[in-house]
């Protein structure tokens, strides 16, 4: 017994020196893969990214110049984990260089106190952008994110059909009823458009529309008013055209929602900017029905246009090489040869400028019919209203669709929902120490 | 269980006195086991003891912001306020309950289906035993994700044909629950066939043919005697699908992308994972998932105890 005692000591000491070797072997390995620079001397960025494409956009910027080499991590969509990968990394203070935010989550990133002001950097940027996407990444007056995109929502609708029984296209709500109406009649199967009650993000746009902003900042203080003049509108309207079946309360996306929009048992599709992409993908082979138009407006003499969506990147507090990351965000934000890229495999609205009249050029418009995609899209960009998201906004989206849930049942109805939706908001705000004030600015 | 443990000599030795066979052997021997018994024990640490003692420690904080909250959070200890803010949430409560109906249809229901099975495969008179026990065992193979988009295809109106023929809608607001309890006993059952099944065969054939020559008949056999012998089978499946019942999550989490009806707080899981992924609130999370814990084991010590009772 006792040899063989000795022998695992001695084998456990050289076990023990082993492995401390080779941890620091592991370690040195580490250190050289976050180390700033690459073999050949550029410097190292990373980014996180969970939009489409980023890949090659990384790669056509990785060969076009030698100083600064992107490295990619894709991690998960936003509220599927994307988000909390980023806020747990900011935490643990290893984030990458370039965090994925959109407009509507960069309040609740930068709560995590884990981005880098952008104000100066970016300053010669500001008159190039929608005025909208601009004002989405200056919250309070100083710059936290470059934007990249901008997703005005638009009505989509079956053009062929809307032709054959001789229905308008709706300007404004009260038409937009009119049509639902005038659908129903004309094949009793079909509605025309669902209102997805399980998604936060839809309703909010449509709040935008309505242009009551959810969150205001005055001075140091949120001012909260999810259940505001228009939002209420917003959801009894909507409640009234549910309750009639004069529209579907189901998802978007589904395989029941493609089958529907195949086979014509929905007309139309309230969306955004990046439908456009979402409708080509799903039916590729329904050429030549489907058209394009502005959201329909509450008032026809201040006309309004909400937004679902957007995407802008912000740089973390820590890195070390924010120089670098800011170059790659300004060309990925601002470079023609971006949209180049993306228009191969997505139709890009970029929230710059310039690039949006490249993307008019290079996207292929053989898909949809009416009035051409870019007009309609430049005209709901520049109708969109202020707003300002908060900074518990992801998990309103949440509350908001649970609150929802009921609504098909007839447990609840959309204003009663959205006004406890708004008490719970302001709780939430409360209990996380924020400084709020509830209603509408005095 | 009936037998008195035998007293040992440990009991039995004078105080003072040294144990027999155990001598001393100058550190040696703890060396020993110190090293074989060094792998579990940090594997443990590592991965169960740390962890929770981890999530202890986050149950006690919450973040705080000020102002706008544009200059990050700072830790505040606020004791147990956190579990305080659980169990007075309506949404916690929610789940609790819904976790609760989902158990009390589901467990009876799927291990009574499971035992039927595995008797009767038991039986003599069941031919193509293999094939037979694969096709129901094959739903367990499946990965619970695939089998929750599976499902939910088939309860899509317009897509699948169960929407028609069900008599509940199986993605609106009361349908869910036996939408879900469909779902996991299609999956579990085959399972828990396979561990009766296996216990089945080890009752000793000579009592079965003692049975038979005291007249009982089949039935009579199966619920006086091979039942009453695997009961202790019986009893630890039950612990594992309660425990499994509580934690519910990846079947909900699935359907929430086809109906929202499953809520983002539906189960106590769901209700963890969207504190913490989703409100970034870890304090209220980790105290959530503390409070879960606490449930799971302390129902399971309820059916072990009762478990005790019974075989008695």
């Amino acid at each position: 017994m006792a040899p063989h005692t000795d022998w695992s000591r001695r084998a456990f000491l050289r076990a023990a020196s082993g492995s401390a070797a080779l941890a620091a072997g592991g370690a040195t390995l580490l250190s050289g893969c976050s180390s700033r620079t690459t073999a050949s001397g550029a410097t190292r960025v990373r980014i996180w990214s969970w939009m489409t494409g980023m890949d090659k956009y990384v790669a056509a910027f990785n060969a076009a110049q030698r100083e600064v080499h992107v490295e990619l991590s894709v991690i998960a969509a936003g509220l599927s984990g994307g988000y909390a990968q980023q806020t747990n990394a900011i935490r643990a203070h290893n984030a990458p260089d370039i965090l994925h935010v959109e407009y509507q989550g960069l309040i609740q990133l930068l709560a995590t106190g884990g981005l880098r002001e952008l104000t100066e950097d970016l300053a010669d940027l500001a008159e190039g952008y929608t005025p909208a996407a601009w004002q989405g990444v200056r919250p309070d007056g100083r710059t936290w994110a470059v934007p990249m995109d901008f997703a005005p929502m638009a009505f989509y609708y079956r053009k062929d059909l809307f032709d054959e029984h001789g229905i308008e296209v709706p300007r404004t709500w009260e038409e937009f009823r009119h049509t639902a109406e005038a659908v129903r009649q004309a094949a009793p199967g079909s509605r025309l458009t669902t209102f997805p009650l399980n998604d936060g993000s839809f309703f909010a746009g449509m709040s935008w529309g309505a242009g009551d902003p959810w969150w205001r900042i005055e001075g140091d203080t949120w001012l909260v008013d999810v259940a505001g003049e228009g939002t209420l509108r917003t959801a009894a309207y909507w409640q009234d055209l549910i309750s009639a079946g004069l529209v579907q309360s189901a998802g978007t996306g589904t395989q029941d929602w493609i089958s529907s929009i195949h086979s014509g048992r929905l007309w139309g599709l309230l969306g955004a900017s990046w439908s456009v992409g979402t409708l080509k993908k799903s039916i590729p082979d329904d050429t030549g029905r489907w058209a394009i138009a502005t959201m329909p407006v509450w008032d026809a003499s201040a006309p309004a246009n909400g937004v679902q969506g957007g995407t802008a990147f912000g740089i973390s507090e820590e890195s070390e090489v924010a120089e670098a990351a800011l170059t790659f965000l300004r060309w990925l934000s601002t470079d023609p040869e971006v949209v180049r890229v993306g228009s191969e495999f997505t139709s890009p609205f970029p929230a710059w400028l310039p690039s949006r009249e490249v993307a008019r050029e290079v996207v292929p418009g053989d898909w949809f019919v009416g009035d051409p995609v870019y007009d309609v899209l430049d005209e709901a960009a520049a109708r969109v209203p202020d707003w300002t998201w908060g900074p518990t906004s992801l998990g309103l989206f949440a509350t908001l669709s649970d609150a929802f849930a009921e609504v098909t049942t007839g447990g609840t109805t959309l204003p009663d929902a959205v006004r406890r939706v708004q008490s719970s908001a302001v709780s939430d705000m409360r209990d996380r120490g924020l400084s709020v004030r509830e209603g509408s600015p005095a | 269980m009936t037998v008195l443990a035998p007293t040992t000599a440990e009991e039995t030795r004078p105080p003072g006195a040294p144990a027999p066979g155990r001598p001393r052997r100058g550190g040696r021997a703890p060396l020993a086991a110190l090293l074989l018994a060094g792998p579990f024990a940090l594997l443990l640490l590592g991965t169960v003891l740390v962890p929770i003692g981890y999530a202890l420690y986050l149950s006690l904080f919450t973040e705080r912001l000020s102002g706008l909250g544009f200059d990050g959070p700072h830790d505040v200890f606020v004791w147990l306020g956190n579990y305080a803010d659980v169990l007075g949430d309506g949404a916690f409560r929610d789940s609790v309950g819904n976790v609760a109906g989902y158990a009390l249809v589901h467990v009876p229901l799927m291990l009574g289906i499971a035992l039927v099975l595995a008797l009767l495969l038991d039986s003599a008179t069941v031919r193509l035993r293999q094939v037979w026990s694969l096709a129901v065992f094959l739903p367990y193979v499946v990965p619970g994700v695939i089998a929750g988009l599976i499902w939910a295809y088939l309860y899509s109106p317009n897509i699948g044909p169960l929407q028609d023929l069900l008599p509940w809608d199986p993605l609106g607001g009361n349908g869910v629950l036996p939408s879900l309890v469909t779902i996991t006993t299609w999956q579990w059952t085959g399972y828990n066939m396979i561990i009766f099944y296996t216990a089945l065969r080890t009752v000793p054939r000579d009592v079965l043919e003692a049975a038979r020559v005291d007249g009982a008949g089949p039935l009579r056999t199966a619920w006086s005697v091979k039942v009453p012998t695997i009961r202790p089978t019986i009893f630890v499946a039950l612990v594992f699908t309660v425990i499994g019942s509580l934690q519910l999550f990846t079947e909900p989490l699935v359907l929430r992308s086809f109906t929202g009806s499953v809520t983002s707080t539906w189960t106590p899981s769901l209700y963890v994972y969207e504190e913490a992924f989703i409100s970034n609130d870890y304090g209220r999370a980790a105290a959530a998932s503390m409070l879960l814990a606490l449930a799971s084991a302390l129902l399971s010590a309820l059916v072990m105890r009762l478990s005790a009772r019974r075989s008695r």
